[in-house]
C-alpha cells in the first residue's frame, strides 16, 4: 500500500492506495502546526491499517512556501563574486550580503582571481553578525564551480551550513542563482529540524518504507536527502494536482488542467501524459528561482469566492475572498453559496445561501436560482478567460532555432480535466464557457494526494563540455573532468545519463523507474578567426514527472 | 530588486541551426556568447524588459523594399524570413506602445543589401531595417524616419534603398571606406537629387575609440536628428567596431556602445555585424539592452578592457574633429551645394555592383525622374553575371501624378523589352507586379 498526504491551504487530505485502488481517503482542516496536522491525518487513514503494509509514503507540504511567504526564512550572510555586468548590489538579499572580487566569463575561464582578503573580511563580517549560514554564489559557476569551491573551502570552518549556488541548476540565471541559493540556505535550519521531526514521527508509527516529498516539478525527493536543497520542496501543492490528474486521468492529448479550490483555480496543461514544465523556475514568494516546475497559473477564484454585482450590472467571482460561504456561516455571496441554493451541494444552511442569492438577484432583477446560474456562469467565465490567456502565454514563449519557428508546436487544448471539491458541479458550466469537453476523474475531490503518493523521483542534469577548454561539466553533480578534443556528443549522452541516474538514485528513485529523456541538445563548433578551436557541447537530460511503475503497471 | 525604467522589447534570435558555412564568420556560434550572457545576468527577468517570440516576415513585406532576382524564393533563405520577422515583431511591439523601445538581436544582418538583390553581399540578403521601415510606413502611417547606421561597415545597401528618399535620413558611421569592405561611404555620397543631404556618411578612421564616436554622436548626429525631425529612429545596431573585432580595425567598447545608445535613444535598434563572438558580443549586447532599458550601465565592460582598451591617439582625435568640421559645414550650416535639377528631368547613373558572397557581378543602369512635388518615380535595369536581366520600376509613397505616370510609362516599355523580369513597385497603392 501507498500513503499520499497533501497539505493545502485549508484542507489536508491523505489517501491510502492499493494498486490502482483508492483504498481509503479523509480530509481534516489544516491547522497552524505542521506537525500536529501532519500527525492526525495519519492517525485518521492508519485506524485499522497494518503499518507494515504501508511501502512507500510520500507528502506534499507547505513548509517551505510558509516560510518563504510569511518570511520566517532563517538568518543567512551571502558571499558573491560577480565580474562586469549589471551591479551586483540590485540583488541583494538577506541581512548580511557580500560581494567579493573574482570573476569568470561565460566560458568558465578565469578573468579576474578570488581575493582570499576580501573573502575571509566578508565571512568574518557575517560571523560577527551571529549568523553560522551562508551562500556562496558566483557568476558562471556552472561553467566551472572553481570560485564557489574555493570561497566555500577557505570559509567552511567559521559556519554550520555553507549553500554553493552551481548546485542548484546547471541553467544560466545569476540573480536566480543568488536567490536560490539563499533559499537552500535560509530554509536548512528549519527544513531539517522538520524532516528530523517527521521523521520520529514515521518511525514511531512504525511506517518504515521510503519517505518521499514532493517538488514543484512533480517528482519526489527522499525526505532525507532535501535537507541539501530544500527550497526545491516548495510549491509543491499545484504540481501535486496535476500529477494527481495524471494518475487518475491520463490526460492523454493536450489537457488543460484545472483545479478547482475554495481560495483559488490552478490551472496547468498536460501533453500526452507530460505535464508542461517552466524553462526557467518557479517564483517562490518575491524569489525568482532556478528550481524547475511545472507551469501552473493560480487564479483567484474559487469556491469560496465574494461575489459582486457592479453598479453596471457586471458581475465579478473573485480574486477576494472573505470568509466562509454564507452557507457555513459567512458573509458574503460565494460560488459554494449559488450551488447550495441549487441543490447541488446538499451541505450547510441552505436557508441563508437562498437568501444570499436572492440578494444578488434583487440586484439583477431575477430569482435566487437564476442569480445562482448567473453566479456560476461568470465563475466559469472567469475561469475560462484566465485559462485562454494562460495557454497563450505559454506558445508566445520565445524559440531560437528556425527548426522551431517553423514547426511551431502550438498548445490547443482538446479537453479540460477538472479536479478539487467543485469539480463536478462547476464542469457543466466550465465546458460551456470553454467550448471544449470537460471530464471529471473520480477521487477528483483527494487529486492531490493522490498525485503525491504516485509520482515518480525526478533529476536533471545540465552537461556542457568545452574542448578549447578541455573541460566537461555537470555542475548538479558537482562533477567536472578534463576532456580532449574528439570528446563528442555520444560521449556527452552517455556520460550525462550515467549522472543522472545516480544523481536521481542518491535522491531515492527505485532502479525500475529511470527512464532518462534528452530535453536540450546542441552542439557548436567554436572557431576563433578562420581556425575551429574547439567543440562547444550543451546538453540537458532528465528523468521528467511520472507515475511509479507499480502504478502504471494496474492502471 | 531592479526594474526598467524604460520598457523594453527584446527580440532574440541567434539561428541556432543555420549558417553561410561552418567557418564562415555568420554560423551557429555567433550569438551562442550573447545567449549565455544575457541569460546569465537574468535581464529577461527585470520587469520592464519584455522577450518578444519572433515570426518569418512574409514576401510581401520584402517586396515593399526589394526587387528580388528572380523571386524572393530563390534568394532568401528561411532565416533571412525570421531575421526579418523580427525586426517586424520588434516595430509592431514600440508602435502599438507597449514598449517604449526595442532592440531585434537577430541574425543574420541585413545592411549591405541593397534595392536589387541577385545573392549575398557582405553577409546579407535582404536588408532588414528596410523590410522594417516600409512595414512600419504602411501599417502605422509613419513618413519621416532616421537611420543611424553604427555598424563599422558603410550601411551600402541601406544607402542604396534610401538614396532617393528625401523622407529618410540615414547617417552611416564606419571605419573609412579606404581600408575596409565594402569601399564606400564618404561624405561626397550624400543623396539622389531629389534627397540631397539626407544621406551622411561619417567615414572615421581607424582606431577611433569611445571618445571619437562619442563625439561624431554628440557634434553632428544628434543635431542633423534635431533638425530632420524624424517620427521615427532606427539605429542599425552593428557592434563590429568593437577592439576585440577581429575583422576591422576600430577601439569602440561595450561601455562606449552602451553611452552611445544612452544619448541616441534609438525607437528601435536592430543587430547588424559583429564577429568578436566571445569576447565583445557578450558585453555590448548586455550593454545595449541595459541602456535601453534605462539601467545603469557602469558596471558593463570586457573582461580584458582595461588590459586591452586603449584610448585613441591624439592624431585620431584631430582627425576625426576635422572631419566633423567639414561634415558640420556640409550637412548642418548649409555647405552642400545642392544640384538645381529641371522638374521633370530624367537622370540616369550607371553602377557596377560586386556581391562579394556569392561572387556575382551587377551592372545597374538607374533613370530617376527629378520632382519637387514627391521622393521621384526610378526604374533600375540590372544585368547579373548570374545571366539575369531585369528591370524594376518604383513608385513612392505618395506619389505625383506625373511620376506615377512615367514610372507606368516606364513598366509598359520594360515589359516590351528583352528583360526576363519586369518589376512594378507601387508603394503608393501597395501593389507589386511581376511580369
Amino acid at each position: 500500500m501507498i500513503l499520499g498526504l497533501d497539505v493545502g491551504g485549508t484542507q489536508t487530505d491523505t489517501v491510502l492506495i492499493d494498486g490502482d485502488r483508492i483504498l481509503k481517503a479523509t480530509k481534516i482542516p489544516t491547522g497552524d502546526n505542521l506537525l500536529l496536522t501532519l500527525r492526525t491525518a495519519l492517525d485518521g487513514i492508519l485506524s485499522g491499517v497494518e503499518p507494515e503494509q504501508i511501502e512507500r509514503m510520500a507528502f506534499s507540504t507547505t513548509l517551505a512556501t510558509n516560510a518563504i511567504v510569511e518570511d520566517r526564512l532563517g538568518r543567512t550572510g551571502m558571499i558573491i563574486s560577480a565580474g562586469p555586468g549589471i551591479d551586483p548590489a540590485c540583488f541583494s538579499v538577506g541581512p548580511s550580503f557580500h560581494v567579493v572580487e573574482g570573476c569568470l566569463d561565460h566560458q568558465g575561464f578565469e578573468a579576474v582571481p578570488l581575493d582570499k582578503s576580501s573573502v575571509m573580511e566578508a565571512a568574518e563580517k557575517i560571523q560577527e553578525e551571529g549568523i553560522n549560514t551562508i551562500g556562496v554564489v558566483g557568476k558562471f559557476s556552472v561553467r566551472n564551480a572553481a570560485h564557489e569551491l574555493q570561497i566555500s573551502d577557505w570559509v567552511k570552518g567559521l559556519f554550520s551550513h555553507v549553500a554553493m549556488g552551481h548546485s542548484v541548476s546547471g541553467g544560466l540565471n545569476f540573480p536566480r542563482r543568488i536567490f536560490t541559493t539563499y533559499l537552500n540556505a535560509s530554509l536548512h535550519e528549519l527544513h531539517t529540524a522538520f524532516s528530523g521531526a517527521l521523521t520520529h514521527i514515521l518511525d514511531e508509527k512504525n511506517l518504515h518504507g521510503p519517505r518521499y516529498l514532493l517538488k514543484p516539478d512533480g517528482g519526489t525527493i527522499d525526505l532525507m536527502r532535501s535537507a541539501g536543497s530544500p527550497a526545491r520542496t516548495a510549491q509543491s501543492g499545484p504540481a501535486a494536482s496535476v500529477m494527481g490528474a495524471l494518475a487518475l486521468d491520463g490526460c492523454r492529448g493536450a489537457t488543460l488542467v484545472l483545479d478547482v479550490g475554495g481560495t483559488t483555480t490552478d490551472m496547468s496543461v498536460v501533453l500526452d501524459g507530460m505535464p508542461r514544465l517552466n524553462p526557467h523556475g518557479v517564483k517562490l514568494g518575491l524569489y525568482k528561482t532556478l528550481i524547475r516546475s511545472i507551469i501552473t497559473h493560480s487564479l483567484g477564484t474559487g469556491g469560496d469566492s465574494v461575489v459582486q454585482v457592479k453598479t453596471n450590472g457586471k458581475m465579478t467571482v473573485g480574486p477576494l475572498r472573505k470568509g466562509p460561504p454564507v452557507a457555513f456561516g459567512g458573509a458574503v455571496a460565494t460560488p459554494t453559496d449559488a450551488l447550495v441554493t441549487l441543490g447541488l451541494l446538499a451541505l450547510g444552511n441552505k436557508v441563508a445561501a437562498k437568501a444570499a442569492m436572492e440578494e444578488l438577484g434583487s440586484a439583477l432583477g431575477c430569482n435566487a436560482e437564476a442569480a445562482a446560474e448567473r453566479v456560476l456562469q461568470q465563475m466559469a467565465e472567469t475561469i475560462a478567460q484566465s485559462a485562454r490567456a494562460f495557454v497563450y502565454d505559454i506558445n508566445a514563449q520565445p524559440v531560437y532555432t528556425i527548426h522551431q519557428v517553423l514547426n511551431e508546436e502550438k498548445i490547443v487544448p482538446a479537453s479540460v480535466l477538472i479536479v478539487g471539491g467543485p469539480a463536478p458541479h462547476i464542469a457543466p458550466y466550465v465546458e460551456k464557457a470553454l467550448g471544449l469537453p470537460c471530464r471529471v476523474p473520480p477521487h477528483y475531490d483527494v487529486a492531490n494526494a493522490v498525485g503525491a503518493a504516485v509520482a515518480r523521483v525526478t533529476a536533471q542534469v545540465t552537461l556542457q563540455a568545452d574542448t578549447e577548454r578541455g573541460t566537461v561539466i555537470i555542475p548538479e553533480a558537482g562533477e567536472e573532468h578534463k576532456t580532449d578534443r574528439r570528446f563528442d556528443m555520444d560521449q556527452a549522452i552517455a556520460m550525462a545519463r550515467k549522472t543522472l541516474c545516480r544523481q536521481a538514485m542518491t535522491i531515492g528513485a527505485e532502479d525500475n523507474s529511470l527512464e532518462t529523456v534528452i530535453t536540450e541538445k546542441q552542439v557548436f563548433n567554436m572557431m576563433r578567426g578562420y581556425r575551429t578551436v574547439g567543440r562547444n557541447i550543451r546538453l540537458k537530460m532528465s528523468i521528467t514527472p511520472g507515475l511509479i511503475p507499480q502504478w502504471k503497471r494496474s492502471l | 530588486m531592479i526594474s526598467a525604467p524604460r520598457k523594453t522589447g527584446l527580440v532574440f534570435f541567434p539561428a541556432f541551426d543555420w549558417a553561410i558555412s561552418p567557418e564562415h564568420p555568420e554560423r551557429e556560434e555567433r550569438l551562442l556568447y550573447t545567449q549565455d550572457q544575457v541569460m546569465e545576468e537574468g535581464l529577461l527577468d527585470i520587469p520592464g524588459i519584455v522577450e518578444y517570440r519572433v515570426r518569418p516576415a512574409a514576401y510581401e513585406d520584402i517586396q515593399r523594399a526589394h526587387f528580388c532576382v528572380p523571386d524572393e524564393a530563390a534568394v532568401t533563405t528561411k532565416s533571412h524570413l525570421i531575421s526579418a520577422g523580427g525586426c517586424l515583431v520588434a516595430a509592431d511591439a514600440v508602435l502599438k506602445g507597449e514598449v517604449e523601445s526595442a532592440f531585434a538581436l537577430v541574425r543574420p544582418p541585413g545592411h549591405h543589401a541593397m534595392r536589387v538583390v541577385h545573392g549575398n553581399r557582405g553577409f546579407c540578403n535582404i536588408n532588414i531595417e528596410a523590410v522594417m521601415i516600409e512595414y512600419i510606413r504602411t501599417h502605422y502611417g509613419i513618413r519621416k524616419v532616421a537611420i543611424v547606421d553604427t555598424d563599422c561597415h558603410h550601411g551600402d545597401g541601406t544607402q542604396d534603398i534610401y538614396w532617393h528618399d528625401p523622407n529618410t535620413l540615414f547617417i552611416s558611421i564606419h571605419q573609412d571606406g579606404r581600408t575596409l569592405y565594402p569601399g564606400s561611404g564618404f561624405p561626397n555620397e550624400s543623396g539622389g537629387p531629389n534627397a540631397q543631404g539626407k544621406t551622411v556618411n561619417i567615414p572615421l578612421p581607424p582606431q577611433t575609440g569611445e571618445k571619437g564616436f562619442l563625439y561624431a554622436l554628440d557634434e553632428l548626429v544628434m543635431p542633423l536628428l534635431e533638425e530632420f525631425g524624424p517620427e521615427i529612429v532606427i539605429n542599425s545596431a552593428g557592434q563590429d567596431n568593437h577592439f576585440n573585432d577581429p575583422i576591422t580595425n576600430m577601439n569602440f567598447s561595450a561601455r562606449g556602445y552602451a553611452v552611445l545608445n544612452k544619448r541616441l535613444k534609438p525607437d528601435i535598434a536592430v543587430l547588424e555585424g559583429g564577429y568578436a563572438i566571445e569576447n565583445a558580443l557578450p558585453y555590448v549586447n548586455v550593454g545595449i539592452i541595459m541602456a535601453m532599458a534605462g539601467l545603469d550601465t557602469s558596471f558593463v565592460k570586457e573582461p580584458n578592457y582595461e588590459k586591452d582598451y586603449r584610448p585613441q591617439s591624439r592624431d585620431v582625435t584631430l582627425n576625426i574633429e576635422q572631419l566633423v568640421e567639414t561634415l558640420k559645414d556640409l550637412f548642418l550650416w548649409g555647405g552642400l551645394k545642392k544640384k538645381p535639377y529641371d522638374e521633370g528631368q530624367i537622370l540616369e547613373r550607371k553602377r557596377d555592383i560586386f556581391y562579394d558572397t556569392d561572387g556575382i557581378q551587377e551592372r545597374q543602369n538607374e533613370k530617376i525622374r527629378c520632382c519637387s512635388h514627391c521622393a521621384g518615380a526610378f526604374s533600375i535595369s540590372s544585368t547579373a553575371s548570374t545571366g539575369q536581366h531585369i528591370m524594376g520600376v518604383h513608385i513612392p509613397m505618395e506619389a505625383c501624378p506625373a511620376c506615377r505616370k512615367t514610372a507606368l510609362n516606364w513598366f509598359q516599355t520594360g515589359r516590351k523589352g528583352a528583360f526576363k523580369h519586369v518589376y512594378l513597385q507601387d508603394r503608393d497603392r501597395g501593389v507589386y507586379d511581376v511580369v
